[in-house]
Formats: structure tokens, C-alpha cells, sequence
């Protein structure tokens, strides 16, 4: 990336802090997952990575590309919303999968002790989707 | 000459073209079919006549149509004078059978379908005996015997004549095929497939070093056809055939194929001591025994089967003398034969169809009620043996003036005429039998029906042959010389020897033999008449011999025994070894250049090896590091590479107990190829390799729910046995997977000159108007390929389906995994049944997300598509991409409730896909460019601006619809199993349940 002397010094400066925040931030969701010792603790390290982590990445992104190309580039918007809207999607999935496991295998916390599924809560009529 | 041409061709194809009209008259018009058949072969007669006086000259007419001309392969017809000479047997007993026929089959019988084969079986034989071209001969050879399987199972309901059909056509049939081998082989030692020029190649044959193999593959041909021992056996069973047929194939036609095409190849093969030693005693052999045996038959058919057994013998024999005079009398023999035989096949049908059985035991005295039948069977039963003042005796006495002859000097020669006179007296044993005990003796009481003559018209066939017989046997210089000679002549050219066709010789020694035949003959009928009368069903002797049981023993062993064997040797159902196979054979055929470059020695090999390997990774432009190794070694890169190896040898370690872990790995190593080619600026790979990627585990991942359970308590993979068979396939793996990326690493590390690789990216703009070079190459400059691999998607896709259709899981994948189970349980204590699964559903949130992102991933979809021509996307790209909005949606909603919503039809889309392209390649002809040639400019469209618009766009559209229909089918295919298993365990359970009630009940 030789593009980066070609930036004005306060983008060249602000592109680089952003990269190297979000970089450090899913760094430290990386060491987490590592670290922590349950999944349920697990689950949630890495979504450091994926919401400010990424977050600063697309951000530094955003004011490289807006800088360098002199014109507003912010198409990254609708990166971070598709991976905001979609990465607890894989965390629901993957913690519920395992809770249930541990249900059959009885591992898990008990029921009473456990926070209640979301279909506990949210009960059929109270969801606007359609029913048949 | 005159032109021959159109002539030929018709008597070729007129009973083929009649045969066709046939077929298609409606089952009633009996007369309308026998009428056209009968015409059909008077015509061809009467064709035969006209070229009779060319004939008689010594002319040979030709006609030739080109076929394949680059391979020495013409149609050619070629009509010498044996040609000539069979061509009227065959039109003329043709003629005379579609007449009798007409009067024997009864009216419950369909008479088109009958005529449509005989005609067809007409042409055929025709087709065998005025060829002019080895491999054409053998094409109608073979469409002979297919058409006497379909005569003889003509009553297919009956058990008899389908398993006598199938033992012919078997027997015939692998003749038809070791012939044609023979056939190539004289065409290769002559160096033409023409007869013209096989006939006229003099010694060359003989003396060639293939000889014995051609010689042997023919006479293997010709000898089961003509039914010779030890392959007699097939035409006694094909007696079950309506007796016109038996009148025309068995006497005349088909069983004379065999004698027809060794008198045609006796000129250019018989000149040989080998030649002798396999027809001479193969034709003594089935003389006698056919002889012998047919003085025992009981049935009327079965006696003239094995009597044609021995007569065909007798003319084998005669061919394998080698002299021409025997050949003479071996074609003579051949046209008295089909005369006579022919009557008395007619003379059966006729007591068969009068009196209702054919069992010599039961009939008797039959001359009373049917006088003229006899008087005609007589006349023909004693040409048959060989009885003065007849066709037969004439042919007779020259076969045995020639047995005396010497030939080839040994005691089997010499023992030759005592042979000729003991077979002799058997035929005029089973001939006096067949009109003692048939017309003469106490009259038989319990017939099925009251015997009397039949219509004349049914008579006058036999009449005429039988008065054929009569003429010749009188006047023989006045009626058969002629045709005779044409026929000789036809065969040996300037060999022809003088013969006389004089009744009386004076007193010969072949006088004495006849006399001692026919006395000998009458009282061997006398000493065995009790023994025959009473009810032995065959033969004193060989009734232990049976061919048709060695027959039925040898396919049994064949199709039965070997095949099982050979299909535990080298079949199996299991997967893992089909695999196996693959692999290692695979990687042989990679090992084979090294190896044959090394001369197959091992220690070469691995040195070889060696050397390539320094040459490639030792090599100084690798130590001196030129720019593009230093690129490779990045440290990112090389991360990313260890984490996808990782995942690789992970994927592998686990693939036994742990499925699920093993696919989760192998995607993550997919995902570093992925990362690898956008590393290395490939956009459009990577983003094909990640789709790829997505689409083929989940796809993987909902086929792995059916598979059975594997854990490590299993104990017989604990055995010693087990570890070993893991520990090759270990071995083979690694050896193959070292290979692959040896190989690679080859190939991508060889000195690179200009490729074709930059001529396409100079070339992608300007002429396909595509700045993205692997669309344009996709889609344009290799626009056949990829209609090709679009196709082969396509039937893969279809494959999936069918076999997934008829897959049924093993039992123990039966029940729903435990946490299905557990769910169901949970959501049933709470939630009414029936309700959209997403309410009672653990997917809550996920489902709403995924169903709100459908249309966005449709969009996404279009996106990529459209802009492929220019950037990353494609036809390819986009059709995934559809496909993974579809897949999502079953995931999350299952696949009641996405088809209770959504139409898909996957095969309309494969099918409208692979039309599209193939017809944007077809429009390109339309402006008289060639097949798939893209247009392309730049159209101003309202909302998107300036757009390019390729015709390679709609050809992309039919990628796109393709690759879409092709996933979603296996996707489908996948999905409905789970329904389908549930449905089937629901209804077993209601059975089981209904069982319990009525077991209550009781």
C-alpha cells in the first residue's frame, strides 16, 4: 500500500488509528475466545471482532477511499449493516445448538436457573409474523 | 451390360420396404399381408429372372453405393452366379412359404406381424447372399439370426418357443460375432472388406500367418448357423416355430448361411490341410449323428430337424474335402435339399394342421384320408433318401463317388466311405420310418381331428417342390444343369471341373454304396420298427449326450455363476472402494510417466524423482529468489495457508467418528484457498470458491443427517484387519494428495513464456466487450466448453435427484436427532400443533432475519450477474448466489413451508437454462456468423445508464438459470427426505397401532 503518502497527514494518521483500533479490538475478541473457558463465556469474545472491530476497519475504510478518491464513498454502510444484521444470527444458532446438547446430555444449568428461551418469552401472537 | 444397378438395389430392399408396409396393417387384412409378401418375393424372382441371361454369360453384376469410401467401406451388391442361385432359392421357396402360410396360420394369429418378419428375414438372407462387402455380410448375417428369434418366438406365449427362440438366437448370434471377427481379420490380410477383391486375392489367405485364426473364427460362425455338431443342438428347439417358418429357415435359407458363406470363401480358404482336418470331420461327425439320432425322433418336425442336421453335415463334409469336384456336389446338394426338405417341412404342417398331432406313435394309416399329401411326401421323403430317378440320389451318388476319392492321406480319409454308406442307410432308415409309420400301418384311432387332404392351395406349394424333385431326379440335364452351372460356376470361375449329371453311371463303386445304403437302410428300419413304435422318447445310445442340457449348463455358468463371481471380485456397493479404485488408479496414471521414463525400474523411478524434484525446488532461480517467490512467502499469506493446511489434515483426522467437525474444517480450509486467490488479485475465483464453498457444505451438511451412526465402540473397527485397511488408505491419500500438489507446484513454478493467457486479456475488450477476462473466456471465447460443462451440471444435478429419490436411509437414521426430539417435546407442552414452525421454533429470531434478507440476496444476485461481463460476478456466480436465498429459506422455515409458498421447479429451470444458451448460440448462425459468436455494444437504458449489452449476456442467462435449477434440485432432493422418512414412519406406525387394535380385538 504505497497510496497511504499520497493522503493529506490528519487522514493518513485518522486511517491508520481506526485500522489499528478495530485490528486491536478483534485482537482481543481472538485472545478471548482463547482465554475464557466456557462456551457460553466464549460466545461472546468475538463479537468484539464483529461489531467495533469491524466497525473501525470499514470506518478507516470509508475515510481512505472518501479522501483519496475526493468523492464521499460510503457503500461500507451497507457492510456493517448486513454483518450486524447478520452475525447473531450465527451466535443465536451456535449458543442455542449447544444449550440444547447440554439439555440432552444433562450438562446444562438447570432450567429454573437458566435465562428463559426466546420462545419462552416472545409467545405466538406477539410476533407479526404471519400464521397459518 | 445393362445397367444393374436399380435392379440390385430393389431385390435388396424391396422385402424390407414390404416388410415395413406390413407391420402397419391392421391384424385383420390377412389377405391384404399375404398378398404383398407373396408379390414382394414373386418380384424378386422375377428380378432374378431377368438377370438370369447375364448370369448364364458368366457376367457378375454390381451396383455400389459410397458409405465410408476413407475406409474401404462401400454398400456394394454383388450378384455372381451362386449368388443368383440362392437369391431364387430364397424368392422362390419364399413365395411358395407365403402361400402355404397364409393357408396354415389360423386366423387368431396376427398376420402382419408374421408377413412383416418373414418379409424382413426375406431381405436378410437376401441381403447375406448378394453381398458384395465382408462386413456388410455380416450385418445382414446377424439381422438373419435376429429375425429367425423373432419367427421362432412368433407364438410367444408359449414357454417352448421362447426358450428355443433365445437358445438360437445365442448360439447364431456368437457365430454372427466370432464371424465378424474372422471377416476382419481376411479383410486385413487382403487389405479390402470387398469380395471382388477377396475372392480374387488368390493364396494370399492361405498362405497369411493368421490363417489359422481367421479360419477358425469363421468356421465358428459358419457352424453354429448351419447347426453343426457340437452346436446342433439349437435347431431341433427351434422346431417350435410355425412350420412355414421351419419350411423356409430350417430347409432352404438360414441353416444354409453357414454352407453358403463356406462355399463363397472356398476358393481363397480351402486350399489348406487345416482347412480339411476342421470341416471334414465336423461334417462326418454331424452326418452321422444327425442321421442316427433322427431315425429315434418321435415328433414329425424333430426328425427333419436332425435329418437337416445330417444333410448339412453331409454338405460340410463335402466342402472339406478341398476338391472341386466335391464342391460341385456340395452346391448341388445344397439346392436338392432345399427342395425336398422344404416339400416335407410343408408335408408335416400339413398332418400337424389336419390331424392335430406330430407324434409318429400316435399317427399311422394316414394315406387313406389324405392320399395326394402322401403320395407328395413320399415322392419327397425318398429324394431325401437318396432313392433313384430323384434329385437326391444324384447329389448323393456324387457325395459318395467323392468320399472314395483320396484327399488328404490318413485312415480317417480312408475310412470315409464306409462312414458316407453306414449315414446312408440311417437316412433311408428315418426317411422309410417317416412313411411307413405316418401313412401306412393300422389306421390311427384317437386323433385330435379327422384327417383329410387339404385346400389345394396348401398343397400346391408342397406339389411344386415335390415335382421339382421328380423333374430334376429324371431329367437332370434338362432342368438343373443350367442353374447348376451358374451356381458352380459363381464359386470356382476357371477351377470348374468337368462333372456329368447323368442318372446312370454305369456300375460304380458309389452305384454299390447307394444299393447298399438303401438295402442296408431297410433293414436297419426293420430291426428297430418295435423298438421306435414303443414309447422311448430318444435315442438308445446319446440320449445321455444332450447339447441343448451341456447348453443350458454353459449359460447358467455364464450368465449365472461367473457373473456372481466376477461381480465379488470386482463389484461392490460400497462407496469407499469405488473411491479407493479411483484414487489409485489415479495416481498410477500420474506415476506412469515417471515411471516409464525411468524404465520401470524402482530404483530409476525414485532417482528420477529425484532429479525432477532438484530441478524444480532446488533449482537456482528458486535460492536466488525472483520477485514473484517473494510474493509467495509472504508471512500473511503463509498464516493463512498453515490455518487452511491445518483445517485440511484436521478435516482428515476426524472424517471417521466426527463428520460434522470433519466438514466444518474442510470448509475452513476452503475458506483459505478462498483468501489465497484473493491474495493474488482473482476476484472472480474467490468469489466463485467461496460460493462453491457455502453451497457445498450446507448441502453436505443436510446429507450427513442420514448417515449412520458411527462412534469408536464399534469393535469391528478396532481389529487388527481394520487398522491396517486405514493405514493404506492412509498410504494412498497421502500419496495422492502428494502427487496433486506436486504437481501443481510443477506447474506453477515452470518457466512461463507467452501463454495463451495474455492473448485472451489483450483480446477480452476489444473483441468480446468484456473487461472481465474470465467471463469473457467463459462465456464467449470458450462458449462451447462452457455449454458443455453447463450440460454435464445439468445431468449431474438430475443424477442427484433420481438417486436421492429411491434412497432410503438405514434404520437406525430413522429417528429424528435428539434434539429435534427434544424440541418437538418442549414446543408441543406449549404451542398448538400446526402452527408456522417459526412461532413454536427455537429459530425465532434467525428465521425472521433470513426470511427479510431473501429478497436482498435475490438482489444481490441480479447485481453480480449483470455486472459479470465487466467485474467479478457471472452467470455462475449469480445462479449460486439465487440458489444460497432459496437454501436459507428451507433452512429456516423448512421445506412445507417454503413450497407452500414459493413455486420452484428446478428442472424447468436446468431445461430453460441449457435452452437458452444453446439457442443464443444457434442466433449467431441466423447472421451467418458460426455457432456461439457474441455480438455486443452499449446500450443507453433509462435508469442504469450506459450499459453493455452482449448476446453473450442471455448466453450467461442460461448459466445463471442452470447452475440456480441445478443446486436447488439437490437441495430439494435432500430436503424431502426427511419428509418422505417421516411420512413412511408415521404410516408404519398407524400400521403398527391398527395391528395392536385388531390383536386387542381377538
Amino acid at each position: 500500500m504505497i497510496a497511504i503518502k499520497t493522503l493529506p497527514d490528519w487522514a493518513a494518521l485518522l486511517t491508520a488509528f481506526l485500522v489499528l483500533a478495530g485490528a486491536a479490538l478483534t485482537m482481543i475478541g481472538a485472545i478471548g475466545l482463547v482465554r475464557f473457558r466456557s462456551f457460553y463465556e466464549r460466545v461472546h469474545a468475538p463479537t468484539l471482532g464483529a461489531t467495533l472491530g469491524i466497525g473501525g476497519v470499514l470506518l478507516a475504510s470509508m475515510v481512505y477511499f472518501s479522501v483519496s478518491e475526493t468523492r464521499p464513498v460510503v457503500h461500507e454502510i451497507l457492510i456493517a449493516l448486513f454483518v450486524t444484521v447478520t452475525t447473531p444470527v450465527t451466535m443465536l444458532m451456535l449458543t442455542q445448538a449447544t444449550l440444547y446438547r447440554d439439555r440432552a446430555e444433562g450438562k446444562a444449568p438447570k432450567i429454573t436457573d437458566a435465562p428463559p428461551l426466546p420462545a419462552d418469552v416472545i409467545t405466538p401472537d406477539r410476533t407479526g409474523v404471519r400464521q397459518d | 451390360m445393362p445397367d444393374a444397378k436399380l435392379p440390385l438395389t430393389l431385390m435388396l430392399f424391396l422385402p424390407f420396404a414390404s416388410s415395413a408396409a406390413t407391420a402397419l396393417m391392421p391384424a385383420g387384412a390377412r389377405n391384404l399381408v399375404a398378398w404383398l409378401a407373396g408379390l414382394t418375393a414373386l418380384a424378386v424372382f422375377g428380378l432374378g429372372l431377368w438377370a438370369a441371361p447375364e448370369i448364364y454369360a458368366g457376367t457378375v453384376l454390381r451396383a455400389q453405393y459410397a458409405w465410408l469410401p476413407e475406409y474401404g467401406l462401400n454398400f456394394s451388391i454383388r450378384l455372381d452366379g451362386f449368388a443368383w442361385a440362392f437369391a431364387m432359392i430364397v424368392s422362390g421357396i419364399g413365395a411358395l412359404v407365403v402361400l402355404y402360410a397364409r393357408y396354415y396360420m389360423s386366423p387368431d394369429d396376427s398376420a402382419p406381424r408374421f408377413f412383416a418378419f418373414l418379409l424382413g428375414f426375406m431381405g436378410a438372407m437376401l441381403g447375406v447372399v448378394i453381398s458384395g462387402n465382408l462386413i456388410q455380410l455380416v450385418f445382414f448375417w446377424e439381422l438373419t439370426s435376429l429375425f429367425s428369434f423373432l419367427l421362432i418366438a412368433y407364438w410367444h406365449h408359449k414357454d417352448a418357443a421362447r426358450d428355443g427362440a433365445r437358445m438360437a438366437l445365442t448360439v447364431t448370434a456368437a457365430g454372427g460375432l466370432s464371424l465378424f471377427a474372422g471377416m476382419l481379420i481376411i479383410g486385413h490380410i487382403v487389405g479390402s472388406y470387398e469380395l471382388d477383391v477377396v475372392l480374387s486375392s488368390g493364396r494370399t489367405i492361405v498362405d497369411h500367418a493368421m490363417y489359422p485364426a481367421a479360419l477358425a473364427l469363421v468356421a465358428f460362425g459358419a457352424l453354429t448357423k448351419s447347426a453343426q455338431f457340437p452346436f446342433h443342438f439349437w435347431l431341433p428347439r427351434a422346431m417350435t416355430a410355425p412350420t412355414p417358418v421351419s419350411a423356409y429357415l430350417h430347409s432352404a435359407t438360414m441353416v444354409k448361411a453357414g454352407v453358403f458363406l463356406l462355399a463363397r470363401m472356398w476358393p481363397v480358404m480351402a486350399a489348406s490341410d487345416y482347412w480339411f482336418w476342421v470341416f471334414t470331420p465336423v461334417g462326418a461327425a454331424t452326418l452321422l449323428i444327425g442321421a442316427f439320432l433322427a431315425m429315434f425322433q418321435q415328433d414329425l418336425k424333430g426328425l427333419l430337424a436332425y435329418s437337416t442336421i445330417s444333410h448339412l453335415g453331409l454338405i460340410v463334409l463335402l466342402l472339406g474335402l478341398g476338391s472341386p469336384l466335391a464342391a460341385v456336389a456340395a452346391i448341388f446338394h445344397m439346392i436338392n435339399h432345399a427342395t425336398f426338405k422344404a416339400s416335407l417341412f410343408m408335408a408335416a404342417g400339413i398332418i400337424d394342421h389336419e390331424a392335430g398331432t406330430r407324434d409318429i406313435r400316435q399317427l399311422g394309416g394316414l394315406y387313406r384320408a389324405m392320399p395326394i399329401t402322401a403320395t407328395l411326401a413320399m415322392a419327397a421323403a425318398a429324394a431325401m433318401a437318396g432313392v433313384p430317378l430323384l434329385n437326391g440320389f444324384l447329389s448323393k451318388e456324387m457325395f459318395f463317388a467323392e468320399t472314395i476319392e483320396s484327399h488328404v492321406d490318413s485312415a480317417f480319409d480312408h475310412t470315409l466311405p464306409y462312414l458316407a454308406t453306414l449315414a446312408g442307410m440311417f437316412s433311408v432308415a428315418y426317411s422309410l420310418r417317416l412313411i411307413d409309420q405316418v401313412f401306412f400301418g393300422p389306421e390311427a384311432t384317437d386323433l385330435p381331428r379327422k384327417p383329410h387332404d387339404p385346400a389345394i392351395w396348401m398343397l400346391a406349394p408342397a406339389a411344386l417342390l415335390a415335382l421339382m424333385c421328380l423333374l430334376v431326379g429324371v431329367l437332370p440335364t434338362w432342368t438343373i444343369s443350367g442353374f447348376l452351372s451358374a451356381a458352380v460356376f459363381g464359386v470356382l470361375g476357371a477351377l470348374t471341373p468337368e462333372y456329368s449329371l447323368a442318372v446312370w453311371h454305369g456300375l460304380t463303386p458309389a452305384l454299390l454304396m447307394s444299393v447298399v445304403a438303401l438295402g442296408g437302410g431297410t433293414l436297419t428300419y426293420l430291426g428297430l420298427k418295435d423298438y421306435l413304435s414303443g414309447a422311448v422318447e430318444g435315442p438308445p445310445l446319446l440320449r445321455r449326450l444332450s447339447g441343448k442340457r451341456l447348453f443350458e449348463r454353459a449359460i447358467a455358468m455364464l450368465s449365472w455363476r461367473w457373473a456372481r463371481v466376477l461381480e465379488e471380485l470386482l463389484g461392490t456397493n460400497r462407496l469407499q472402494s469405488q473411491l479407493r479404485a479411483l484414487v489409485v488408479i489415479m495416481v498410477l496414471a500420474g506415476c506412469w510417466p515417471l515411471l516409464a521414463g525411468a524404465g520401470f525400474s524402482p530404483a530409476a523411478a525414485l532417482a528420477s524423482v529425484g532429479v525432477w524434484l532438484g530441478n524444480t525446488w532446488l533449482s537456482p532461480r528458486w535460492l536466488t529468489s525472483s520477485a514473484p517467490m517473494v510474493g509467495m512467502f509472504d508471512p500473511a499469506l503463509l498464516l493463512v495457508w498453515a490455518v487452511g493446511v491445518a483445517c485440511a489434515v484436521g478435516a482428515a483426522w476426524q472424517a471417521k467418528y466426527h463428520r460434522l467437525v470433519a466438514l466444518i474444517l474442510m470448509g475452513g480450509s476452503g475458506l483459505a484457498t478462498s483468501i489465497t486467490f484473493v491474495w493474488y488479485s482473482a476476484p472472480d475465483l474467490a468469489l466463485t470458491q467461496l460460493l462453491v464453498e457455502i453451497v457445498t457444505v450446507v448441502l453436505i451438511l443436510l446429507g450427513l443427517r442420514w448417515m449412520p451412526r458411527r462412534d469408536e465402540l464399534i469393535p469391528d473397527d478396532q481389529l487388527t484387519s481394520a487398522r491396517l485397511r486405514r493405514l493404506r488408505d492412509l498410504f494412498i491419500a497421502i500419496a495422492a494428495g502428494c502427487g496433486v500438489a506436486a504437481l501443481a507446484f510443477a506447474v506453477l513454478t515452470s518457466e512461463q513464456t507467452a501463454t495463451i493467457g495474455d492473448e485472451m486479456i489483450r483480446r477480452a475488450h476489444p473483441e468480446g466487450g468484456g473487461h472481465n477476462v474470465v467471463n469473457v473466456i467463459l462465456v464467449d471465447f470458450r462458449g462451447f466448453d462452457t455449454l458443455g460443462e453447463i450440460t454435464v451440471l445439468g445431468a449431474v444435478a438430475i443424477t442427484v435427484f433420481a438417486l436421492l429419490r429411491r434412497f432410503r436411509p438405514a434404520r437406525d437414521s430413522f429417528a429424528a436427532p435428539d434434539q429435534k426430539r427434544f424440541q418437538t417435546e418442549y414446543d408441543s407442552t406449549r404451542y398448538a400443533p400446526g402452527k408456522d414452525p417459526i412461532n413454536a421454533h427455537y429459530m425465532l429470531v434467525q428465521g425472521v432475519i433470513i426470511r427479510l434478507l431473501f429478497p436482498v440476496i435475490c438482489a444481490m444476485a441480479a447485481f453480480l450477474f449483470m455486472r459479470g461481463h465487466d467485474l467479478p460476478g457471472g452467470g455462475f456466480i449469480g445462479g449460486l448466489t439465487f440458489a444460497i436465498a432459496f437454501i436459507l429459506q428451507y433452512i429456516a422455515g423448512g421445506a412445507r413451508w417454503v413450497e407452500d409458498r414459493l413455486v420452484v421447479l428446478p428442472v424447468r429451470w436446468i431445461g430453460a437454462g441449457i435452452l437458452l444458451a444453446a439457442a443464443t448460440g444457434l442466433g449467431a448462425l441466423l447472421f451467418g456468423r458460426p455457432f456461439l459468436t457474441t455480438a455486443f455494444r452499449y446500450v443507453e437504458l433509462p435508469l442504469f445508464g450506459k450499459t453493455p449489452m452482449a448476446s453473450a449476456l442471455s448466453f450467461d442467462l442460461g448459466v445463471f438459470a442452470l447452475v440456480f435449477g441445478a443446486t436447488v434440485l439437490m437441495l430439494i432432493a435432500i430436503a424431502h427426505q426427511s419428509i418422505r422418512v417421516y411420512r413412511t414412519m408415521e404410516k408404519a406406525s398407524v400400521r403398527e397401532k391398527a395391528a395392536a387394535r385388531s390383536r386387542g380385538d381377538v
